[in-house]
């Protein structure tokens, strides 16, 4: 057994203080101290050439407008069903996205209700993540549905664009075969949506 | 690059907005080594973490248009530095070679001991070893010495879920660290 007693989880927290545990956990909860102690605090400073890497990009990008700055041009909301594309290489199956409940007229930073929804019949788990959530892949999971296989979430998200993808067990990271896609710059697809 | 006096990130990111393409060096002075401290200990690498705040650097440039509060810009830069570093488990490289790990721990290692050298680049290298939100978790506490309220603010999550997710990183960092005693 390792996990540490939950009042150790508190001295390491800061909430409690050595003298408040209990005499059989002082050696548990110095255990932990040590390892407290060993945490590297010291800054990182980076070399000076990346100012100058940095701002030769930015000029760069100033005189060629790039494929986001056009992406993020207002347009106008599409409803966007396509069949499901079941790609092999990623065993993952299909999602689509419906846009649901956005009665016109509405003003602009009206909320949009947007469905994920994913097939992906191996899967333990599944969430998605976006600029929507910061990219956190625990914030937001998917159910499963009464149709096996299938996994969906019901989110409202303020109008705009956003990029996200699809987290099955945590570790796989799917694009939406159904939206366009953007190279997110780190040589992976982003799938893109405008509300 | 002077800066100049008294201009906030908004004044700036708005200057930078109208065409003034060149003041965004400001930003790029002011924050290039606030977070790297983080994205060393995320990646386990000063190289990898100079890419990463190079990279997120670049793409906060290319991002700006959608920065909603321009007055906030350093926590919304913070995010993309974020969605970079983790990224980089995207990629399958989550976990940074050994020796990037010891040279992250031994980097200005004259003014320490070696026990203390030691006992940081054992906990650095078994920081690698949790998930990446376990270890963004506890670099957010107890490298940047952030409170839960706000890391929780910072990364649009819940406090209860925060310690769940650190309660499980000092579980994984015991055991790893009893396994390499």
């Amino acid at each position: 057994m390792t996990d540490f007693h939950p009042h150790v989880k508190r001295l390491i927290d800061g909430e409690l203080a050595l003298a408040d545990l209990p005499p059989e956990l002082r050696a548990e909860g110095e255990e932990a101290l040590r390892l407290l102690a060993a945490v590297d605090r010291r800054p990182v400073v980076l070399s000076a050439a990346v100012d100058a890497r940095v701002m030769a990009i930015v000029r760069r990008r100033a005189a060629v407008p790039s494929l986001w700055r056009r992406l993020v041009q207002p347009r106008d909301v599409r409803l966007r069903l396509r069949p499901w594309i079941l790609a092999p290489a990623l065993a993952a199956a299909a999602a689509l996205i419906l846009l649901l409940g956005r009665t016109a007229p509405q003003p602009a930073a009206a909320p949009v209700t947007v469905r994920f929804v994913l097939f992906a019949p191996q899967a333990q788990q599944v969430a998605v993540a976006g600029t929507f959530n910061q990219w956190d892949a625990a914030a937001t999971p998917l159910v499963r549905t009464r149709t096996p296989g299938m996994w969906a979430a019901t989110l409202q998200l303020p109008a705009g664009q956003h990029q996200y993808a699809f987290v099955v067990d945590g570790a796989r990271w799917v694009p939406d075969p159904s939206a366009p896609a953007v190279d997110d710059g780190f040589g992976r697809r982003n799938s893109v949506m405008a509300l | 690059m002077s800066q100049r006096e008294g201009a906030t990130d908004g004044d700036v990111v708005r200057a930078v907005l109208a065409g003034d393409i060149e003041r965004y060096a400001e930003l790029v002075a002011r924050y290039r080594d606030r977070y790297a401290r983080y994205a060393a200990r995320i990646l386990g690498s000063a190289d990898d973490a100079e890419d990463a705040v190079q990279d997120a650097l670049v793409r906060a440039y290319d991002q700006l248009p959608q920065c909603r509060d321009p007055d906030r810009f350093v926590g919304w830069f913070f995010l993309i530095l974020r969605n970079r570093c983790f990224a980089e488990r995207r990629k399958g490289r989550d976990v940074a070679p050994l020796e990037a790990a010891g040279a992250v721990a031994a980097a200005d290692r004259a003014d320490h001991d070696m026990e203390t050298s030691e006992r940081q680049r054992a906990l650095q290298q078994a920081l690698l070893e949790l998930t990446p939100e376990q270890r963004e978790v506890f670099v957010l506490k107890h490298v940047e010495e952030l409170s839960y309220d706000e890391i929780a603010e910072r990364l649009g999550t819940s406090v209860p879920s925060l310690k769940m997710r650190m309660h499980r990183a000092y579980d994984r960092l015991r055991e790893a660290l009893r396994d390499r005693a």
